[in-house]
């Protein structure tokens, strides 16, 4: 090793580039390169942050967001999880339900954004159908193809090893289906968080992106970008619950135990 | 490698323990392809029976049909399935699951949990894998998954042991260490065995008795008298492998 090369081999080394763009913009706003009216200081933000949470409406907002976020995956995740595990072992079911499921996919949900404001104008059941449709079909697609692509071998072996049907399944085909069905929760929470933003900002009197909304009436940028940062938070605390619960559940597999 | 190799083979007496196996007249078909065509075989209580031939010639769908997971077309198969276990060509280790937790499916319905984690420990002492219980498979070699595979097979203490090419995928020196290990797993516990293999050389070290088969039917019953332990690369069983081999390759 060269003298000098030890800095490259830093764990900061992955800061530097956010860190030194923080700067910039910092710099920026100072220097009144950057009017406040298009992005505010990084400063206004972390002041905006400490007064919405000095008065208590950005927990206010924080909390109703995550409820909804949280009932909306509670209902979508365990529907669509107990029909992915139906198709999947039934082939009946598979046949009955799975085309038409196939079929309604198709529709984006956000397209029924207008359908469902006019349903349930701007109460609570609009936002939690939302969020449910989104994280429905990551979560049955993923589920579904788990359970159907478990090793037939092993399932034989379980059969001759005289398994019986709920032991076959708790010990070899959930087991085996668990990778994909982990990969469902990832892409149904990242979907969660984007069904909520667009909700939220067009039909909504509380949450973060209603917060958003109500700064953009009174062109209160920081608080706008302070909500934007709060959305991302979530998504990574989403993530890297998930990333947790696969390094725990997926421990045996090589794949997931580095790192 | 620390297992009691050939240490417990000794001439012995073809145990009580064995479950026989009596196959009659046993024809299969898929569709127009006749896989069993009228074959019988018969397998004394203790007795080591390997079945070798071409690929294709129905080893190893007489095998999976002895083992009930083919119906037969035709014919009868008397067996004792409850007494009997099957060790597969792949190890088929729950890559989820410990290598106690593997062994541990074999068990027997209604163990408590001391007596279960007893007896795995001692079927892993048995293929030198004691100090493995905690890991994953993954973390195990190609041979030392086949030899968990052998221990959960045999914590059941099974009278017929039904053995499909379990050697096929090793390695040329793991595969003679595993046979060493199967003859003395068998001349311990006395199950009857019966070995599927594409291997001449290793149906006539370990076998009683070898079957050819050819195109469904057997082709040549041939008893291997040499007695045990017997050596690799003995003239007497390299004069038995020649004729075998004579005979499959139609010389």
């Amino acid at each position: 090793m060269t003298r000098g090369a030890g800095w490259k081999e830093s764990p900061l080394v992955p800061a530097i580039v956010p860190v030194g763009l923080l700067v910039v913009w910092q710099l920026a706003s100072t220097t009144g390169l950057l009017p406040s009216q298009i992005l505010p200081a990084p400063t206004a933000v972390v002041k905006a942050a400490a007064e919405l949470t000095a008065d208590g409406e950005l927990i206010h907002h924080l909390a109703v967001s995550t409820a909804r976020a949280l009932t909306g995956l509670v209902v979508g995740g365990s529907i669509s999880f107990a029909l992915g595990l139906l198709c999947g072992l039934s082939p009946f079911a598979r046949r009955l339900l799975d085309p038409t499921l196939q079929m309604v996919r198709t529709i984006p949900h956000l397209a029924l954004l207008p359908l469902v404001i006019l349903w349930f104008g701007i109460g609570e059941q609009a936002k939690i159908l939302l969020v449910a449709w989104g994280i429905f079909f990551p979560i049955y697609l993923n589920t579904y193809h788990g359970v159907v692509s478990v090793d037939p071998q092993l399932i034989e072996m379980g059969r001759v090893y005289g398994m019986k049907r709920w032991e076959l399944f708790r010990r070899i085909i959930f087991p085996g289906a668990l990778p994909s069905i982990l990969v469902g929760l990832r892409f149904g929470l990242g979907i969660m968080w984007l069904t909520l933003i667009v909700a939220e900002t067009i039909a909504a009197n509380s949450g973060i992106g209603y917060m958003a909304t109500q700064a953009r009436e009174f062109s209160q940028t920081d608080i706008i970008v302070l909500a934007i940062f709060v959305y991302a938070g979530l998504g990574k605390l989403a993530d890297s619950l998930t990333r947790a619960l696969e390094h725990r559940l997926l421990r045996w597999n090589p794949a997931y135990a580095r790192a | 490698m620390n297992f009691p190799a050939l240490r417990l083979v000794e001439e012995r007496a073809h145990s009580p323990q064995g479950a026989p196996v009596s196959v009659r007249e046993l024809s299969i078909a898929f569709g127009q392809n006749q896989v069993l065509d009228r074959l019988s075989l018969h397998i004394e209580p203790g007795e080591f029976v390997a079945i070798v031939g071409r690929s294709g010639c129905g080893k190893s769908t007489l095998l999976r049909a002895v083992m009930g997971l083919i119906q037969p077309g035709g014919g009868s198969i008397d067996v004792d399935l409850n007494a009997a276990r099957l060790v597969f060509q792949e190890p088929r280790l729950l890559p989820w699951a410990s290598v106690r937790e593997n062994v541990a499916v074999g068990a027997p319905a209604g163990l408590d949990a001391a007596e279960r984690d007893r007896l795995v420990d001692a079927r892993l002492a048995e293929v030198g894998l004691a100090d493995k219980a905690e890991q994953w498979p993954a973390a195990l070699s190609g041979g030392q998954r086949q030899r968990v595979a052998l221990a959960r097979a045999l914590i059941s203490q099974p009278r017929l042991l039904a053995l499909d090419e379990p050697l096929g995928a090793l390695d040329a020196l793991t595969r003679i260490e595993m046979q060493a290990l199967v003859e003395t797993v068998w001349a311990s516990e006395g199950f009857s065995a019966l070995l599927v293999t594409h291997d001449v050389a290793e149906a006539v070290a370990l076998a009683d008795r070898v079957v050819v088969m050819e195109a469904g039917r057997i082709a040549l019953d041939l008893p291997i008298t040499v007695p045990r332990p017997r050596r690799h690369g003995d003239a007497e069983l390299a004069a038995l492998e020649g004729l075998i081999l004579d005979r499959l390759l139609g010389r």
